[in-house]
């Protein structure tokens, strides 16, 4: 059997309405049908549906103007809006059609579903990098007070020794100018140093948000490209073509992130040096 | 560097992260005496506080920019002496073009070194006839 179920079904509907109509011959109107159910489909059934309606709601009418005038109104205001119902119907199966086969149906429930997701993530990106620069700069505040305090050490007994090779330092001096380096390579440089190598590792540490920042980024510029193809398809049907070179000319727009190709920008310390000293600033 | 090491700067920036970093280079460069303030329109309460030398500010900032405050700074005849030296991330010509016209004393475009940072100032400096 080559004929779809849903074929079966209107032939089974059909052969009970002819079979209250024509009890005597229920065979033959059965018969066209089947052999011509193969090539059914869809939009014939359709066809059919929209055929028998309108026939319906002709002779309604008709049935309508041969009796009273009350009657008559009440009809024709429900054909009427049978009319519009029916518009209405083939226009949304019409939009639903078309969204479906140019796949926009699924970018819209995307869409939906991951804008709120997309603005999560974001704010999670924002967050592991603010924690991150804290972190480097805590790290950095503590561990620069440490380096000066080793230079200035090594410094200050540096300059005692030299006196000690320039013959200009006592015997009780030269003691306790030993006793304080002893000290000062023993105790306190190798406990600054260690501190500090703590602050270098807390700043190493600090860059952990990267790999995740970078997952969450990487997701995130997937979506915006799907959208982005999504909605120029739509946008160069609709926007008419004058208005698409207008550029916008704001004076505030973040770091230029892809200067490639573009005259307008500056991409270096440099270029904005020489821009300025031609302009004579 | 010749330039007093008491000079009172203003960092003007909406990111904490960014007054920081340009606090502790400043800290670096010899001067201690660093006040911020996170959009325009605070800075310029400050500022007309007074006791203020130096201006560092962003451009990108909510409630009033960087140029406006500049604008603004450059039409106040008690603030409009102020060096002041843009340190933005907006990086299109035009915005360089508009911050000299509007009386900007230097630009820096973001990400900078602390060696530029040092350079414009000293720059600055040699102007206005400190150093």
């Amino acid at each position: 059997m080559t004929a779809n179920n849903d074929s079966n079904d209107l032939e089974a509907l059909f052969d009970s309405i002819a079979a209250d109509f024509v009890p005597e011959k229920p065979v033959a109107p059965v018969k066209t049908p089947v052999a011509a159910a193969p090539a059914t489909d869809d939009n014939d059934d359709l066809q059919a549906l929209f055929d028998s309606v309108a026939a319906e709601a002709e002779v309604a009418t008709a049935n309508a103007s041969a009796t009273s005038s009350v009657v008559d109104e009440t009809a024709e205001n429900w054909s009427n809006q049978e009319a519009v119902f029916n518009r209405i119907g083939h226009m949304a199966r019409a939009l639903h059609d078309t969204l479906g086969q140019l796949g926009y149906d699924k970018l819209l429930e995307k869409t939906v579903s991951a804008l709120p997701d997309a603005k999560d993530r974001l704010a999670y990106v924002a967050n592991l990098t603010e924690q991150a620069a804290c972190r480097v700069l805590n790290a950095t505040d503590i561990a620069s007070p440490l380096v000066d305090d080793m230079e200035n050490g090594a410094r200050a007994l540096g300059e005692r020794w030299n006196k000690v090779f320039a013959n200009q330092l006592s015997t009780p001096d030269f003691k306790l100018l030993a006793v304080d380096t002893r000290a000062f390579l023993n105790e306190q440089l190798p406990q600054k140093t260690k501190a500090t190598h703590a602050q270098l590792t807390e700043i190493m540490m600090a860059q952990d948000f990267q790999d995740l920042t970078g997952q969450v980024i990487k997701k995130i510029v997937g979506l915006a490209q799907e959208l982005e193809t999504g909605l120029m398809t739509v946008l160069l049907e609709i926007v008419p073509e004058a208005k698409r070179t207008v550029e916008v000319t704001s004076l505030m727009n973040g770091p230029v992130v892809n200067a490639e190709g573009r005259t307008d920008v500056v991409v270096n310390q440099g270029q904005v040096d020489d821009l300025l000293d031609s302009l004579g600033f | 560097m010749a330039a007093d090491p008491k000079m009172k700067f203003l960092v003007v920036d909406d990111f904490s992260t960014m007054r920081r970093i340009v606090r502790n280079l400043l800290k670096e460069l010899g001067f201690t005496n660093v006040d911020e303030a996170e959009d325009g329109a605070i800075a310029l309460q400050k500022l007309q506080g007074g006791g203020f030398e130096f201006v560092v500010t962003d451009w990108n900032m909510p409630n009033m920019d960087g140029l406006t405050l500049l604008q603004t700074i450059r039409a106040t005849p008690s603030l409009k002496h102020l060096p002041v030296l843009m340190i933005t991330a907006e990086a299109k010509k035009e915005n360089i073009i508009a911050a000299a016209q509007a009386g900007a004393s230097g630009y820096i475009v973001k990400p900078f070194t602390a060696g530029t940072l040092s350079e414009k100032l000293n720059k600055i400096f040699e102007k206005i006839g400190l150093a």
